[in-house]
């Protein structure tokens, strides 16, 4: 076509929008998720190398700009988790009767079975103590 | 009715003359009832009648007059501009097309995907034309939503994975495929859901869900291409457990 001018994704488009944004930040939590079991892999490395590998390595961890990287990361991480529990409803539409679930309900559900599961995962894990 | 006076910074571009489109401001007065087509309209009839856009019902049926107003896409027929509540409307080409003349798009490339769902309904055999194919409401129902599209292509313009690939069939598309593959009397579900199943079909979609915000009809586009993907996916592991499966 003669002189058409062509599409063209602005720059910075993600900020145009706030949904745009929130769908950016989830997009994100899914590569910090990736990173998450990559630290975990090189855990369970270290493991094999033996006892002062592993224990450098947690020494690591624990050093201030670590812990802050993972407060950030575990934000994106949490942030991923409550932006796909707000999709599944919407996804497939659950159908006990004529008409589907409300998304809302749907995410209430889930995130009422994320804390009562992350809640057991604490309590198994540090429940002894 | 009580007038005011707002400016309408609508976009402007002249193939004939190339370059970057530009912004070019008009002041009119405006009344409560009116929608932004009506200033449009204002504009071309008293002001400046170079301005080009496309309408025709007037009352959110035909799906021509979509624009970006105020950054967002919309049906300008049914954006009242009190609603905007803003003193400088801004009306520019839906985003993600190419641009024709002023806020004209070129939509080619979405009748080109839209064809290659095949939307209407295929039969292997149509048997005798004079005998009916009974539908009873729920039949009706389990594709009513999608079959409410007017093609408008307001979700085209507000989907950023249009934007990033241009490729991608899209929302409207994958909609109103899911429209004849849930229609009783269609036989094409397999032959939509092999077009689907691909790198620019339906898995190319990150679930924004945009184009069912904007969508001026409440079709779900987004909402369908999820739908499409279970099925897509159910397909092929039909075809994997059971060879010469359609
Ligand atoms: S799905 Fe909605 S927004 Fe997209 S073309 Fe159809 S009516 Fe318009
Ligand atoms: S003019 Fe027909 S939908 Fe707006």
């Amino acid at each position: 076509m003669p002189n058409e001018y062509p599409a063209r994704r602005r720059s910075g488009w993600w900020l145009r929008n706030p949904r745009y944004f929130m769908f950016q930040m989830r997009e994100i939590g899914g590569v910090v998720s990736a990173l998450y079991g990559l630290v975990l892999l090189n855990l369970l490395m270290q493991l094999s190398a033996g006892e002062s590998a592993y224990n450098s390595f947690l020494t690591t961890l624990r050093t201030p700009p670590v812990l802050y990287l993972n407060l950030v990361f575990f934000g994106f991480v949490v942030w991923h988790a409550i932006t796909w529990f707000m999709l599944i409803g919407k996804a497939q539409p659950i159908r006990l009767t004529r008409e589907p679930l409300p998304w809302k309900i749907v995410f209430g559900i889930n995130l009422i079975l994320w804390f009562v599961v992350s809640g057991a995962v604490v309590y198994l894990i540090f429940g002894g103590m | 009715m009580a007038e005011r006076e707002i400016v309408f910074r609508v976009t402007r571009y002249r193939p004939t003359a190339g370059g970057r489109p530009t912004f070019q401001d008009y002041r009119i007065p405006v009344r409560d009832d009116m929608v932004v087509l009506d200033g449009l309209n204002y504009i071309k009839d008293h002001v400046d009648p170079s301005l080009t856009f496309r309408w025709s019902c007037r009352m959110g049926i035909c799906g021509s007059c979509g624009a970006n107003v105020d950054g967002r896409p919309r049906l300008t027929c049914g954006t009242y501009i009190r609603d905007l509540g803003k003193r400088i409307v801004k009306v520019e080409p839906l985003s993600n097309f190419p641009i024709l003349k002023d806020l004209v798009v070129d939509f080619d490339d979405f009748l080109n995907k839209l064809a290659s769902v095949k939307p209407h309904i295929i039969r292997k055999d149509w048997g005798d034309w004079t005998k009916e194919y009974t539908q009873y409401p729920e039949d009706l129902e389990a594709y009513r939503q999608q079959s409410l599209c007017i093609n408008c292509m307001l979700c085209y313009a507000a989907c950023p994975v249009v934007g990033a690939s241009p490729e991608f069939v899209g929302p409207a598309a994958s909609a109103l495929a899911l429209r004849y593959i849930r229609d009783t009397r269609d036989e094409g579900a397999a032959e939509r859901l092999a077009r689907l199943n691909t790198k620019t079909g339906v898995w190319e979609c990150t679930f924004v869900g945009e184009c069912s915000v904007v969508c001026p009809k409440d079709v779900d586009p987004a909402g369908a291409i999820q739908t499409l993907k279970f099925l897509a996916t159910q397909r092929h592991m039909r075809r994997l457990l059971m060879p010469g499966a359609r």
